[in-house]
């Protein structure tokens, strides 16, 4: 792997592929087992808080599902499309910071 | 410790959006020079593994449950600005895609965990290795206490401003305890995986922790 360029890092991608397969255990599959909340759910919870996400919500993937999938695999696409998303957002952002610097690479390649 | 909708009154809103805001800008002016492709690459993979992170909800005895949450690691890698960046890049992602978080709480978020728990972890990393020396326990210790430290003061803010809010009575006494004192638990196992991750890419990645490379170097 080239130092300079870690979009193009097998390793890091096949650990990101791994941590979106197994996601769906973790994140819907335990959850409904074992019914957990999070610490701030307490802290909410005793002071009277309520979350009232679902009733405005505008996005169709709400709570990392994927409409007419099941919870599981729609988790786990969820997962890959906020992956998508945010590798879009980067690349873009890379494309113009070369496009200033006019070509890359050039400092740490000497290091 | 995504806020959702509901839990923050307009003030408190609107103060933690403005400082949110506050703070990015000032990290961009403090960062004071040109960005290079490297980092924004390392901050693409970076934030892409942060949020696929932060979907693994661990389950804990008792019926609670967390998850990784990463901004100290962030800081490490990337430094205050990118870290900064990494970090909210992934929380207007959930927040925006998958309402992870509220639109109200954005601000709150940020302030959390794109601020507070970067610039702590970053922070004290810095300091112990610099004082310590950049050797193996050095990191390790440093990366360890930086993101625990990193995750109990962003509770303790997310317990501050869920109590804070007027319109909804004022509960610190009762959300600041138990933000606090859960994210010091839970800050052990952000601290190892952390200390665990930051060691891993120092052997096998020099690069990818850019804090760590001297100034000098860098720049040549």
């Amino acid at each position: 792997m080239t130092p300079t360029n870690f979009v193009k890092s097998k390793k890091i991608w096949t650990a990101i592929a791994l941590m979106l397969i197994v996601s769906p255990l973790f994140g819907v599959i335990l959850a409904d087992v074992v019914g957990y909340h999070e610490p701030l759910d307490v802290a909410a919870e005793a002071a009277g808080l309520r979350d009232v996400s679902e009733e405005i919500t505008w996005t169709p993937f709400f709570d990392y599902g994927i409409p007419g999938l099941p919870s599981e695999v729609g988790y786990a696409m969820a997962g890959a499309l906020g992956v998508a998303v945010i590798v879009v957002v980067g690349y873009v952002a890379m494309k113009v910071v070369e496009r200033r610097r006019g070509g890359h690479g050039a400092c740490l390649k000497a290091y | 410790m995504h806020i959702p909708d509901g839990f923050l009154d307009a003030w408190t809103a609107s103060i933690t959006y403005a400082i949110a805001v506050g703070c990015g800008l000032l990290l961009w002016k403090k960062s004071k020079r040109a960005l290079r492709v490297e980092e924004i690459s390392l901050l693409t993979v970076l934030s892409a593994a942060i949020f696929v992170a932060q979907m693994l909800n661990w389950p804990l005895p008792g019926g609670t449950s967390l998850h990784f949450v990463g901004g100290a690691l962030a800081g490490m890698l990337l430094g205050p600005f990118l870290g900064f960046a990494s970090m909210t890049l992934v929380l207007v992602v959930q927040c925006l895609l998958f309402h992870d978080g509220g639109i109200t709480a954005l601000g709150a978020n940020v302030l959390n965990m794109a601020v507070i728990n970067v610039l702590v972890g970053y922070a004290l990393f810095k300091l112990i290795v610099m004082i310590a020396g950049n050797k193996r326990s050095s990191r390790m210790a440093g990366a360890f206490l930086g993101a625990w430290l990193g995750i109990v003061l962003a509770g303790l803010a997310c317990g501050l401003e869920i109590g804070l809010s007027p319109s909804f009575g004022f509960y610190i006494d009762v959300t600041v305890p138990i933000m606090a004192g859960w994210h010091a638990l839970l800050g052990i196992v952000e601290g190892v995986i952390t200390a665990l991750v930051v060691e891993y890419l120092y052997v096998r990645l020099p690069l990818a922790i850019p804090s760590l490379i001297p100034q000098e170097v860098v720049e040549r």
